[in-house]
């Protein structure tokens, strides 16, 4: 299968619309969106609940059908089903058939995918070591905790060897550690050589995971790039803290440099731009205080996101 | 791997399903006491004891499979789409239509097993009494057959658009309407009006004519089959049944779960 390696997965104008009723009247859920997956890449979309992220991921897998625009994965038509056998998706919260055990459930999905006789076996006994459910593979799945359920959806997703996973919402409801462990399955695959999708709006998650990412907020997309550009765009600066600066001083400082002043009496603490440390440090040195630290600061995911949406909450009302 | 190959793995799953589910034992249990109970209704008859004990062993295979082809098929599509387990089934490289198929099938072959189980006590109820046992008795049971994988499909449709509930009461509805199309439309036939001939007519073509796979009275009184009382309802058996399913695909195949 030969596939632009910068198109992995397509999505052009993409425009969904629900009925909310049983009336005429149609609620636009996707407005136009478009995106780039590439190659090799862990890709986050990521958006607030109600953004349009799990019904863009339907769409892709062929579980609800656009109204317009084009979605393609691996260079095929989402409409199409023969492209599947090299996906693996995990829907959020995921329900299996519980009266299945997880060696029979991974094997019934290892059938459906196409997996060969002799390599089934194997090739599930492979997966539930993988995703740490070898010892429970012969207990019916209606006896599994939740973070079980979790990784048994991983290994289905994963037990044809897919190039691209389709991941919803992986570490939404588990504990600390039933995260950790997905995310480190995650960007084992990364090392595999896979392409990752996933849905999230789990934002420590992103910045720990993700490679590039699309920010899509009431069904449009705000942002799509690197994580790192992401960061880059937005202004850096540094915590300064000092100890003996004259009130007066420290009025001075955030007139001039715009600086955040924090505290008070003895020990304060500036938050000042990138650009204007250098000056900052001179002047507050020149005045006798004494500089305790300097610690440099980027803006955090969590507040650009915020700005993110504000700004396209405030673009859909406008 | 093939598009059989694809539905079989569905059809076995479903078989599996039933096979670990408690409400089919619970029916098959009472359905066979029931063909148990007929030794006991025969005994009050001077006359026609045998008669009895088969009508009641017939009548009790036929409702008892409709009731489970009902209550299972009406949640044979929409449990699945309900609890999502149909998203990760059909993110694998299968279809809509493969799916649906495979349920189907699987919910036939379901049916159909404990049907034999159903068959075997009838049979041997009616060896330990003396009752006889003829062909008629083979066709009535292959044509009941034909009518459960038919109320099946009638279930299937229902399921893959609307609830269970909604669903049982159109699907049990029709089956209930479907014994009855035959003698409306002979009464509708000696009206003088010609609109109710019209309509009586019009009901028949349209609803299941499932009259026709009735082959009790002739099993029950020892009366001969031809092959033509098999053959013509199992053609229009399975006429109706591609009609249903392809109907039943038609409207899966264009559903949105969100």
């Amino acid at each position: 299968m030969s596939v632009d390696p910068a198109g992995i997965v397509r999505v052009a104008n993409l425009v969904k619309d629900f009925r909310p009723g049983f009336g005429l009247r149609r609620k636009r859920v996707l407005h136009a969106i478009s995106f780039n997956v590439r190659e090799g890449e862990i890709f986050g979309f990521v958006g607030p609940n109600g953004a349009g992220k799990t019904t863009t991921l339907k769409v892709l897998m062929g579980l609800i059908r656009a109204n317009a625009g084009e979605a393609s994965v691996l260079g095929c038509d989402v409409r199409e089903t023969q492209f599947r056998r090299h996906v693996g998706f995990l829907p959020e919260n995921p329900y299996f058939y519980d009266f299945l055990t997880g060696r029979e459930i991974l094997t019934f999905y290892a059938k459906l995918s196409g997996v060969a006789r002799a390599q089934r076996a194997d090739r599930v006994a492979t997966l539930l070591d993988w995703v740490g459910l070898a010892d429970a593979a012969d207990a019916r799945l209606r006896t599994y905790s939740k973070g079980m359920l979790q990784r048994v959806g991983i290994a289905q997703a994963l037990v044809h060897d897919p190039t691209v996973v389709f991941l919803d919402e992986p570490m939404s409801g588990l504990d600390p550690i039933g995260r950790k462990e997905i995310r480190d399955l995650i960007l084992r695959l990364r090392t595999e050589g896979k392409t990752v999708f996933m849905n999230t709006h789990i934002l420590s998650d992103v910045e720990m995971v993700c490679d590039r990412v699309a920010i899509i907020v009431a069904g449009r997309i705000t942002y799509e790039g690197a994580i790192e550009d992401f960061l880059e765009g937005d202004e850096r600066g540094a915590d300064v803290v000092i100890a003996g600066l004259a009130p007066e001083m420290g009025a001075r400082l955030e007139k001039q440099f715009g600086a955040c002043l924090r505290g008070h009496g003895y020990r304060i603490e500036l938050r000042v731009a990138e650009k204007s440390v250098s000056d900052v440090l001179r002047m507050v040195l020149g005045a006798g205080a004494e500089v305790l630290s300097v610690t440099p600061h980027r803006v955090s995911l969590e507040s650009i996101f915020l700005s993110a949406v504000e700004k396209g909450r405030s673009g859909e009302s406008g | 791997m093939t598009s059989l190959a694809r539905i079989g793995t569905i059809a076995m799953n479903t078989v599996r399903e039933a096979i670990r589910s408690r409400l089919l034992y619970v029916l098959l249990f009472f359905a066979i006491a029931l063909i148990f109970t007929g030794v006991f209704l025969s005994a009050l008859s001077y006359v026609e004891s045998e008669r009895i004990l088969q009508d009641v062993g017939l009548a009790a295979v036929r409702l008892f499979s409709v009731a489970i082809a009902i209550f299972v098929g009406v949640n044979l599509i929409y449990k699945d789409v309900d609890r999502r387990t149909v998203y990760t089934i059909l993110s694998k490289p299968l279809s809509r239509t493969e799916f649906l198929l495979g349920k189907y099938v699987g919910l036939v072959l379901t049916i159909w097993m404990q049907m034999v189980i159903m068959i075997v006590a009838f049979v041997g109820v009616s060896q330990a009494t003396g009752a006889p046992l003829t062909e008629a008795h083979a066709a009535a049971f292959f044509l009941i057959a034909v009518e459960l994988a038919l109320v099946v499909a009638l279930a299937t449709l229902f399921s893959a658009f609307t609830t269970p509930m909604l669903a049982s009461f159109f699907a049990g509805g029709l089956w209930f309407v479907g014994h009855l199309t035959r003698d409306l439309r002979d009464i509708g036939a000696n009206s003088d009006l010609e609109s109710v001939r019209r309509f009586t007519g019009l009901l028949h073509r349209i609803l299941p004519d499932l009259d026709s796979f009735n082959l009790g009275v002739e099993a029950a009184h020892g009366l001969a089959v031809t092959a033509s009382d098999v053959w013509l309802p199992l053609v229009y058996g399975l006429g109706y049944i591609a009609i249903l399913l392809v109907s039943a695909s038609t409207l899966f195949e264009r559903r949105d779960f969100r």
